[in-house]
């Protein structure tokens, strides 16, 4: 009897649920115009930064184009579209004579928070290595907190980053680059945690720039046995060598396109959760009224938070990864397989 | 394209799985080997966290063809 009963429910949970999804799709295609809470709006670049709460509204931020081996500046979006050369179609802004524009150097607010954590970055470790040169740190103790505390994360970034990946000789030309990017990538993940803050590390054109730089310093910097494995791979009959060549050659820009897709999606991901999350308490408004919404909104709040806390964690994690990728990457490279062919002698 | 929508969440579950086999492997793995041998934890969670990244990467190029299949 127990068996029975049990899949009875069972039928009947999918069955209603079944009926109410359906439901909900009819309703929600009918009002769909009306009330949409469109999340991707919410994650996307926008030309002006939004404020609302705040006295201030929505500041709208400074337009630049070329166009016609021309500049066009303008201080908002609304002052290129009142002009007589540019017009808007579709929300975007064209030039008015119908021809396109050549190259598009908006501000735009990913922009505008990548700029924050590099200026977030100077303002913290210009006056840091002041002090070292100074003295304090290197002769006597770090004093304060502040200087505590960078010392210690700039400190993990060299050991556990750099000379873990990247050999000894070498290590301390990369630093810079490796613990700049770290120190920017955490700020400009964190920066969007903060309210009226955006991640730009969410924008894969960031990303994109970032892997793009790592793939500059790595291909810059390889040795001589880099490129002889990635065109004539040593230590394997020819006509394996004539394979690998081109899986070889795409391994070279696969590597900095994956650590360009792995933070942006990352970041982006976080991101359309928390809104997919608080957005459950609307599509439980529309399916089984308001009164359940309220009741659940307490555990989708609950869930945010945990999924903000979560995400808190993966903004140090992901510039973690990207850096450790990176130097990985460097190291691999620059490698010399010297000890490696002394092996192989020795084993034939 | 209804269906489009369809095979983006049952792309992204099927993904999710994946990458989630493989992680929890690596987790599996890398907990052993600290157990067994404490004094190379350290060694040990650098490498896990570069195989879950390595992983993860894969995950996340079949999650943005989801993506892009639900919001084309």
């Amino acid at each position: 009897m127990r068996p029975f009963l049990r899949r009875l429910l069972l039928t009947l949970l999918i069955l209603t649920t079944g009926i109410s999804l359906t439901n909900a799709s009819e309703s929600a295609a009918e009002k769909e115009d009306e009330n949409r809470v469109d999340i991707l709006s919410k994650v996307q670049n926008h030309y002006k930064w939004d404020l609302s709460p705040l006295p201030f509204g929505e500041v709208e931020l400074p337009r630049i184009f070329l166009y016609d081996s021309q500049l066009y500046v303008y201080g908002s979006t609304t002052a290129a579209t009142a002009s007589e050369t540019f017009t808007t179609k579709d929300h975007q802004v064209v030039p008015a004579d119908g021809g396109h524009i050549t190259l598009d150097l908006s501000i735009s607010t990913h922009l505008l928070f990548f700029w924050f954590s590099a200026l977030i970055t100077m303002l913290i470790f210009i006056p840091l290595a002041n002090r070292y040169r100074k003295g304090v740190g290197k002769e006597k103790e770090p004093k304060g907190v502040f200087q505590n505390m960078f010392e210690a994360s700039f400190i993990f970034v060299r050991d556990e980053v750099c000379r873990e990946n990247i050999p000894d000789k070498h290590y301390k030309k990369f630093l810079p680059y490796l613990a700049t990017a770290f120190f920017t990538i955490t700020f400009m993940n964190l920066l969007g945690l903060l309210p009226w803050g955006t991640s730009s590390t969410a924008d894969v054109t960031v990303t994109a720039s970032l892997a793009l730089l790592t793939f500059i310093i790595t291909q810059v910097n390889a040795s001589k046995e880099h490129w002889k494995e990635v065109f004539w791979f040593p230590g394997v009959p020819s006509w394996v060598r004539v394979i690998m060549m081109p899986i070889e050659f795409i391994g070279l820009f696969t590597k900095p396109f994956a650590l360009a897709v792995r933070l942006f999606a990352n970041m982006l991901s976080g991101k359309i959760l928390i809104f997919s999350i608080i957005g459950l308490i609307f599509v439980f408004a529309e399916m089984f009224g308001p009164a359940v919404a309220y009741g659940s909104s307490v555990l989708w709040i609950a869930f945010a938070v945990f999924i903000y806390v979560i995400k808190a964690f993966v903004a140090l994690l992901q510039a973690y990864i990207f850096v450790m990728l990176s130097a990985l990457f460097i190291g691999m490279a620059m490698e010399e397989h010297e000890e490696h062919e002394e092996v192989e002698y020795a084993g034939a | 394209m209804e269906f489009a929508y369809l095979a983006a969440g049952l792309g992204a579950g099927i993904t999710a799985i994946g990458a989630g086999v493989g992680i929890g492997l690596i987790g599996k793995s890398a907990m052993e080997g600290s157990a067994r041998q404490p004094e190379a934890a350290n060694d040990i969670r650098t490498s896990m966290i570069i195989s879950a990244a390595l992983i993860e990467g894969v995950a996340l190029f079949g999650e943005a063809v989801c993506a892009i299949l639900a919001f084309k």
